[in-house]
């Protein structure tokens, strides 16, 4: 460092100025600038103009570093010191000359600034896509959200009417509307999902479950759907399975039902074939191997490395239904348990869809017990006393007409959260059927108001909630709300009714 | 009569200080980047002709900083106006005005303090109405060196100011 600075300085060009009060140049070396002595120092650059009035001042000292001047036509780049005595001795300038040492300053400042504008600008941009990012994700879950209504109106409705009076050609329609419903709900379900994989929120459940039983009833539904179809249906299920595994069996249900579709979707003639057998088992985990192969349409090899993306169809599009996101979600849900899913297809040949999923094996797993999964008997002779708190009129309707075929049930209906508190303090419900996105209010807060009441009758009222929102996190919330149960949107009446069941007396 | 101040431009660094100076002066721009250090000193003359009068500002154009607080104190000596400039499209360059403010009014109070918004031709005129909200104190020009809106206007009244 000292050694820097020495060389500096040997090299350093000075220039000392003797000046009057006024900036008259009484004595100067030429070194610089040349100067007659007539010359006042506010000419020599508009510099020494901004300071001049600092010459009037006694004994002081000023230093200013790094000026650019323009002497003789030349630029330099200067360190200028200003010395003030008393008023018997004239001031004195010097102009310290130090344009190479400065110009690699220059030249560091330069690449630092680049730098940090560039990153700047880059974080900006990312900041930008993020919030677009959110923007889109949480306008298509309210969106689908706001779906779930009229689905859920639709639904119990084609199961309502099924049970009267139809003609064939009637029944023939209402076949046609039940499938719709059940594919909108499937799309839309799938873009809750994207959108929950996109902001990180999809997460698996891990419970033991009957792996075996699990796979049989797959089966057994694309065991007809492929027979429909008029395709040859085949599958292998390795004995040696265990009959309890670890893991997310919804999600792993997913999975497999996602490829089977697509397997039985893309193949006009010839077979889908599902097999499973186990790897190994070590370390109390069982690898599990999961192929389906089918003599489908195949994908182009150009083609195979985009099909896991969100939106994609290889296919044209106008020829297969879906909203692109299957293998998507299904690549996203395999690799949540640490895993690959692999793909090998010939066009016009078929395609084979693999994995091996790791499930936790452990003897003192153990499925919920008969009584656990049981659904409660509702007594015959009894009526019970429902209220709904919900303000949308088709769930409304949907909620009515599925109680009021049991026979069973009073449904009182408020539509408004600030009436929940005095309807239930002014009757004895049984159950309490509880929309979460009410208009005024949200449904769990509603809850915590009743489970704070004075009466223990009121306050001890089952709440089961009628709600889309179903991410683990607010499932936590509503627990904690004192809210018992939770029926999924849009829901069928099998569900709804078997839900109510577990909590009546 | 001619009448000689002294001007000091500051703010952080890339926000176009140095070209809103050679807009004003020579009327020219360049795209590219070049850092300042330390000082560059321009002279420009600015006619008052309600007043009779010229107006010699001498503008000191100062390397950028990330805190204007390391900023030399002998260059501030004798300002007779600050112009405090950002860069629109940089929330790092305006973030930290309200203090900055308030270090240049600590350093000399009665010194009049202009905030100007720089490279306002790269939002639309929403964005740029958003942001006088947003920022605090209020801003009192968005001037553009690339284009020249509004840079002769923000040092002429600046010269009437300083009469």
């Amino acid at each position: 460092m000292l050694e820097t600075y020495k060389k500096q300085h040997a090299k350093a060009i000075i220039q000392y100025i003797v000046v009057d009060f006024n900036g008259q140049i009484l004595e100067s070396d030429a070194i610089l600038f040349g100067n007659s002595k007539e010359e006042n120092i506010v000419d020599v650059s508009p510099f020494f103009e901004t300071v001049i009035h600092l010459l009037e001042s006694q004994d002081k000292e000023y230093f200013f570093n790094c000026i650019h001047l323009n002497l003789n036509n030349k630029s330099i780049t200067a360190d200028i010191a200003l010395k003030t005595f008393n008023k018997e001795k004239y001031p004195l300038i010097t102009i310290t000359d130090l344009t190479s040492h400065y110009k690699h300053y220059q030249t560091t400042a330069q690449v630092r600034n680049e730098s940090v504008i560039n990153s700047e600008i880059l974080e900006l941009k990312n900041s930008y896509l993020r919030e677009k990012e959110e923007f889109k994700n949480t306008f298509i879950a309210n969106f689908s959200h706001e779906l779930r209504d009229p689905i859920t109106g639709i639904i119990t409705f084609s199961d309502i009417l099924k049970n009267t009076q139809l003609d064939d050609q009637q029944k023939n329609y209402l076949q046609i509307l039940k499938s719709s419903s059940s594919f909108l709900k499937k799309m839309i379900d799938d873009i809750l999902d994207i959108s929950k994989i996109e902001v990180g929120k999809l997460q698996l459940v891990l419970k033991p479950f009957d792996i075996r039983e699990l796979l049989k009833d797959i089966n057994a539904s694309y065991a007809i759907r492929a027979k429909e179809k008029g395709l040859e249906y085949f599958t292998s299920i390795d004995e040696k399975l265990p009959l309890i595994v670890g893991g997310d069996a919804m999600r792993l249900r997913q999975v497999l039902t996602n490829l089977l579709d697509n397997a039985i979707k893309f193949t006009e003639k010839g077979s889908v074939t599902f097999n499973v057998s186990l790897n190994q088992v070590r370390a109390q985990k069982a690898s599990v191997h999961f192929e389906i192969i089918d003599t489908g349409i195949g994908i182009a090899p150009e083609k195979l490395e985009s099909i896991f993306e969100n939106f994609t169809q290889v296919n044209n599009p106008l020829s297969f239904k879906g909203s692109g996101l299957g293998l998507a979600i299904v690549k996203y849900l395999v690799e949540l348990t640490r895993s690959k899913i692999s793909v090998e297809s010939e066009v016009d040949k078929g395609s084979t869809f693999s994995t091996n999923i790791n499930f936790r094996v452990d003897s003192n797993q153990k499925l919920p017990t008969k009584e656990e999964v049981k659904i409660k008997t509702i007594k015959s002779d009894k009526k019970y006393n429902i209220l709904l708190v919900e303000d949308s009129e088709i769930t409304q309707l949907s909620v009515l007409k599925i109680l009021a075929r049991k026979g069973q049930f009073f449904l009182d209906i408020v539509s408004n959260a600030d009436e929940v508190i005095p309807r239930i303090e002014n009757s004895e419900f049984d159950l309490v059927l509880m929309d979460i996105k009410l208009q005024d209010q949200w449904g769990d807060e509603v809850a915590k108001k009743i489970r704070q009441l004075p009466e223990r009758e009121h306050k001890r009222v089952p709440i089961i909630a009628l709600t889309a929102k179903v991410f683990s996190e607010d499932l936590k919330k509503y627990k904690k709300a004192g809210i018992n149960d939770v029926v999924k949107k849009p829901f069928d009446e099998t569900t709804l009714i078997n839900t109510i069941s577990k909590y009546l007396k | 009569m001619k009448i000689s101040k002294k001007v000091v431009l500051i703010g952080h660094f890339g926000v176009g200080k140095s070209s809103l100076i050679r807009r004003f002066v020579e009327n020219t721009f360049s795209d590219d980047y070049k850092v300042t250090i330390g000082v560059h000193i321009f002279k420009k003359s600015v006619a008052i002709p309600e007043e009779g009068k010229d107006v010699s500002l001498v503008i000191w154009d100062l390397e950028g900083n990330d805190d204007i607080r390391d900023t030399r104190t002998s260059y501030l000596l004798g300002t007779s106006a600050y112009i405090y400039v950002f860069d629109v499209t940089r929330p790092a360059t305006y973030n930290t005005i309200g203090s900055d403010i308030e270090y240049l009014k600590q350093h000399s109070d009665k010194t009049p303090i202009r905030i100007v918004g720089n490279k306002e031709d790269l939002l639309t005129k929403e964005q740029i109405k958003d942001l006088n909200g947003e920022i605090e104190p209020l801003i009192d020009f968005f001037t553009s060196a690339k284009t020249g809106n509004k840079v002769d206007e923000l040092f002429s009244k600046l010269a009437m100011e300083l009469i």
